[in-house]
């Protein structure tokens, strides 16, 4: 794969341009030998991006056009990759909780997921603790993303996690819990599995849980470097 | 003047009848586009000056009050129960913000508080409410609301926001929520006795973000009173509105209530994109929250994405401008909200009050709310010294000139905005007070003092 392919994806994915994305795309699968690298181009854009959003030099609309166009991306290319692919993804369930609309924070770790490469299934906000079960058990996914950002909302955090253990599918699933009032102590002390300062912190986070052995029950409290 | 029920049935059917939106869409193709549609036809690209935090210059407020009113007309309000858009022409929008008072009173006897529209530069004292609604324990409560009403710079009370219920989690959209709308206002009371100041306004419910805490507390006996207290109407997503905001405006109707409090936040780095884009929606959220819910005080205060604050130098210029642009194009009462992120028991909180309170003093804004002590992060976490080195500052601020507050924005923002992102959190009302006297910490206070004399250097009649 040429320089001039490289640049063509970085541009592809900064210019949020999904059309041109998925004909590069396209022309890649032609040559499976390659593609590891340009998923690694790819994956590397998108985490630079990333990083400008959290600095502030990079806004939301163009970050999750950067996303969707990254997506679109590994859409066309993940059926072609080798099995030996390095790259760590999975499926998570985000929600704000039950009496919480507060949308931003949860779809900026959606976007930071999806342009990981995660399938992400996002049940939008005031989303009740049975709901995000019943949804993280339909689409098999191995994380649960729980948002408040309003200490009287925090209760339904605790909720998702209790029911789980009383229903005896604690194990099935890893629980991340963030949101501006929640804090790690607070995460740690309702038993999540763990807490992230910012959207950025999340995805790092997940690959930590999704590489470790064992199950979510059994493994330490994580905590995601601010 | 009472809440209109035609304008409330009006704004329903808005919310029934109008056009469906899904919320991407709405997000992307009708906020974001819409915003850098009016920045763009109003020149506003790169206008945003973070050197100069208090913008100095009427005719750039001017366009962007333009440009706002715009993105109104555009955007309107996404109901999320319905997916339909709440829209106003042009005509509506300039009529609700014709009906919307000049001036008013709240509170009863010696405690009346007169909240009247101001202008930058204005001399006219602004209204201090306090304080934001961060959850406190419900053994501190009562004496850290007889603290914040003893502070005589205070005008009236919002929160704080109750953890607990008679010892239960108070969970949002919960029936805990509606026993709390009554809790609280017994609590405030009591407060208030205590500090000597029965009849203080409160802003109703600080405890309840949903309507529930409104239903089982405004207008019920013994509860916030429609004729004294604000009732709060608070959209918590840029450019959303929903059943529960709308529940509270047909509660306001039916109890005979006469002020709402119509507020929201943008993100700033959000879907408006950067400190242009935000000022453009914090101006047009704000009209539209005038004219969906007759608000008597309204703001749309800018929350930096960064660091979940607004004292850095972009957000300070975003909060200038649009309250600036707002205050100079219409006669309504401005309100506003400094949102710190240092705890108690830090200079950083009380250089980020300073910052933020006399460029929202010279800026237009009649009514802040304050002080989000330790960016309401973490619970117990805020006292009465900031909240009474906040009004100080705010009052005395009255009549000074932008280019004054701009000064002072330069002298005290290169104090702390290195740690806009480390947030220290300081300490919780029970470490930097002594609950049973109600005094602070020598420590606590020494360093109110230092800052305080470091305002007097800097020009302010403390």
């Amino acid at each position: 794969m040429t320089n001039e392919v490289f640049e063509k994806i970085k541009r592809a994915i900064i210019d949020g341009d999904s059309e041109l994305i998925t004909s590069i795309a396209n022309e890649l699968v032609e040559d499976p030998t390659s593609l590891n690298a340009a998923v690694d181009i790819a994956i590397d854009t998108i985490r630079i991006i990333g990083s400008q959003f959290e600095d502030g030099d990079v806004f939301l609309p163009e970050m999750i056009f950067a996303a969707e166009t990254m997506q679109a991306f590994m859409e066309v290319i993940t059926p072609h990759l080798e099995g030996g692919s390095a790259r760590v993804t999975g499926t998570v369930v985000l929600a704000t909780v039950k009496g919480d609309i507060h949308t931003i924070g949860k779809d900026i770790v959606a976007t930071m997921y999806r342009a990981s490469g995660y399938e992400v299934i996002d049940l939008g906000v005031d989303v009740s603790p049975m709901s995000v079960i019943q949804a993280a058990e339909q689409a098999n996914a191995q994380l649960i993303g729980l948002s408040a950002l309003m200490t009287t909302s925090m209760p339904y955090q605790k909720e998702v996690i209790d029911l789980l253990t009383e229903l005896n599918k604690r194990d099935k699933f890893w629980v991340l819990l963030g949101g501006g009032p929640v804090t790690p102590e607070y995460a740690e002390d309702v038993g999540a599995d763990g807490w992230a300062a910012t959207a950025g912190g999340a995805v790092p986070l997940s690959e930590q849980m999704l590489t470790t052995a064992g199950q979510p029950t059994t493994t330490e409290f994580f905590r995601a470097e601010k | 003047m009472t809440i209109e029920r035609e304008r409330v049935l009006e704004v329903l059917d808005k919310a029934h009848n109008g056009p469906v939106y899904e919320e991407r869409d709405f997000n992307i193709k009708v906020v974001s586009g819409s915003i850098k549609k009016a920045v763009k036809k109003y020149s506003l690209e790169k206008t945003a000056d973070p050197a100069n935090p208090v913008n100095m210059d009427d005719d750039l407020a001017d366009r962007y009050y333009q440009a706002g009113f715009d993105a109104a007309v555009d955007i309107g309000l996404l109901c999320r129960d319905t997916n339909r858009v709440i829209t106003f022409t042009r005509e509506e929008l300039q009529a609700g913000i014709d009906a919307a008072p000049v001036e008013f009173w709240l509170g009863e006897g010696d405690q009346r508080v007169h909240y009247q529209h101001r202008e930058p530069e204005d001399t006219r004292l602004p209204v201090w409410t306090v304080p934001l609604s961060i959850a406190v324990t419900e053994d501190v409560f009562l004496p850290l609301v007889e603290g914040l009403a003893r502070i005589p710079q205070v005008d009236a009370l919002e929160g704080p926001s109750l953890e607990t219920v008679w010892g239960r989690p108070l969970r949002s959209g919960s029936p805990y929520e509606l026993l709390a709308g009554r809790y609280q206002a017994d609590l405030m009371r009591e407060a208030m006795r205590r500090a000597g100041r029965e009849g203080m306004p409160m802003d109703a419910v600080g405890s309840s973000t949903t309507h529930y805490g409104v239903l089982g507390g405004y207008g019920v006996p013994g509860g916030y009173r429609p004729a004294y207290d604000l009732i709060l109407i608070l959209s918590i997503a840029d450019f959303w509105t929903s059943y529960e905001s709308l529940f509270k405006l047909a509660h306001a109707s039916v109890t005979g209530g006469k002020y709402i409090s119509a507020s929201s936040w943008v993100m700033l780095g959000g879907y408006a994109g950067g400190p242009e884009g935000t000022a453009v929606a914090s101006v047009a959220y704000t009209l539209l929250m005038i004219a969906a819910f007759q608000g008597s005080r309204i703001g749309v205060p800018p929350f930096d994405i960064k660091y979940m604050g607004n004292t850095g130098r972009r957000a300070q210029w975003t909060l200038g401008i649009a309250n600036q642009a707002v205050s100079r194009n219409t006669e309504i009462v401005v309100h506003s909200i400094n949102n710190q992120v240092a705890g108690p028991a830090t200079k950083m909180l009380l250089y980020e009050t300073l910052v933020g309170m006399t460029n929202m003093a010279a800026s237009g804004v009649s009514n802040v709310v304050g002080t989000r002590s330790a960016g309401g992060r973490r619970t117990n976490y805020l006292s009465p010294l900031e909240h009474q080195f906040g009004g100080e500052v705010y009052k005395a601020a009255a009549g000074m000139s932008r280019e004054h507050a701009n000064r002072i924005a330069n002298t005290f923002i290169p104090k702390y905005e290195d740690m806009l992102k480390e947030q220290p959190d300081g300490q919780s009302f029970e470490e930097c007070y002594n609950i049973e006297t109600l005094e602070p910490t020598s420590e606590w206070q020494q360093m109110y003092d230092e800052v305080r004399d470091e305002a007097i250097q800097a020009g302010l009649n403390l």
